[in-house]
């Protein structure tokens, strides 16, 4: 009788002290989603108000974007699940105060479909090789999210991506120098991807698509 | 000599580029501002980002969600982050066909996206060859309904998701991993068979 009760004891005290004592990553992962030091006030506050708005995009069905400064990634979303992620091989931004609601894609990157002639056989399809590795998304409101590829991937392209910053820079310093007012403040995220991820998130995008975008404190990474 | 004298011009500009794109200007100083904020406001802060955190995870799905990867032709059955299935597929070419008698209408053959559902689950379904069919192959529209019936194309099952499109099998294995569809989603024999199974009328279906 005693070491029956003894045995009891122990399995009441096993199940009462088990679900404490038990390390429960799963619930650790559901307090922490983007798995931030939450004692640091400025990162805790960005988290929060990119979380505030995810779960508004998540409730609907319907795919999102996160563009991650803070972890180099865009991220393709739908309801708080994780669909697909490029690495963001660099970033540089302006005016990533502004940029602190949710924007919706204006138009994605066109592409040139092939038509078919009916009776003509076989069409080649559209596939990723088709799609552009460097091009500007356009968003509402006003942001601009320019991806290109890297000097040593492409280096024409990174070229004259780079010509196209400067020359907008030489243009706007030469408004302020002749007008003395300072332009409204367009932000711009540049982003450095491998063309075949470019062309992915090209490929991936659709008009109207909601994107976020997760700041990082400095400018540039 | 102008010849040369031009080329070291061109060269030095670009090596000035060259240089100066190491270091792009910003406009206007725009980093996120660095927040002071006391303990107590802190604890609020944090006790938000779990609250939110919790909300964000109990939105996903809690059953098995089908996920198609249409620029890599690959669909997922997952749970959680859990990967069940993952299945070679075709998804739609992408491409353009006129709609006979209009001057701007086209079908336009791409795989939908965005997030839908299984609406139905058909056992040994029959294809109903729509207008583009027919069009496509340069052949008249048939009045008759069951002229455009042609059973035995679509594989055992069928999982349709909404405005025509269906997951179905393929009579063409080979073609698995291109874009040749007109929009639907194609899978082999034993993959269509195991979605079948695991996915339910309601089941999620994330396209991108």
């Amino acid at each position: 009788m005693p070491s029956r009760s003894a045995s009891v004891v122990c399995l009441l005290v096993f199940l009462l002290v088990s679900p404490v004592s038990i390390p429960s990553a799963w619930s650790a992962d559901l307090e922490n989603t983007l798995a931030i030091d939450l004692h640091d006030p400025a990162v805790l506050q960005e988290a929060t108000r990119i979380l505030t708005e995810e779960v508004k995009l998540a409730a609907r069905a319907q795919t999102y974007v996160i563009v991650d400064l803070v972890d180099r990634a865009v991220v393709i979303k739908g309801r708080g699940a994780e669909l697909h992620r490029f690495p963001i091989a660099q970033w540089s931004a302006a005016h990533l105060a502004e940029v602190s609601t949710m924007f919706r894609l204006q138009a994605r990157p066109p592409v040139s479909r092939r038509k078919i002639e009916p009776a003509a056989g076989d069409q080649p399809p559209v596939s990723l090789d088709d799609m552009p590795t460097d091009f500007t998304l356009t968003f509402s409101p006003s942001l601009s999210v320019a991806v290109h590829p890297s000097a040593s991937e492409d280096f024409w392209r990174w070229l004259r991506f780079t010509g196209r910053d400067w020359w907008a820079w030489l243009k706007g310093w030469a408004r302020r120098l002749a007008t003395g007012t300072e332009p409204s403040a367009q932000p711009v995220v540049r982003l450095t991807l491998t063309p075949h991820d470019a062309q992915s998130l090209a490929w991936t995008v659709t008009e109207g698509m909601p994107f976020l975008v997760r700041r990082a404190s400095a400018e540039t990474s | 000599m102008k010849r040369i004298l031009a080329a070291l011009c061109a060269t030095s500009i670009g090596l000035v580029l060259l240089v100066l794109a190491g270091s792009l200007p910003a406009t206007v100083a725009s980093t996120v501002p660095i927040v002071e904020v006391d303990q107590a406001a802190l604890r609020v802060l944090q006790s938000r980002y779990r609250a939110l955190s919790k909300q964000l995870s109990q939105l996903m799905p809690g059953q098995p969600y089908i996920v198609v990867d249409t620029a890599r032709n690959h669909l997922y059955i997952k749970r959680r982050d859990q990967v069940l299935l993952d299945a070679l597929a075709s998804t739609g070419s992408g491409t353009i066909l006129d709609k006979p008698g209009e001057a701007k209408g086209q079908w336009i053959f791409d795989t939908p996206r965005g997030e839908f559902a299984v609406q139905t689950k058909l056992v040994n379904p029959v294809w109903v060859k729509p207008d583009w069919a027919f069009v496509e192959e340069g052949l008249a529209i048939p009045k008759s309904a069951a002229d455009r019936i042609e059973p035995g194309v679509l594989g055992e099952y069928a999982l349709g998701f909404g405005k025509g499109y269906f997951i179905h099998g393929t009579l063409y294995p080979r073609l698995l991993g291109k874009n040749v569809t007109h929009g639907c989603i194609r899978l082999n024999d034993d993959d269509l068979k195991s979605v079948y199974q695991l996915a339910r009328v309601g089941t999620p279906i994330m396209i991108f």
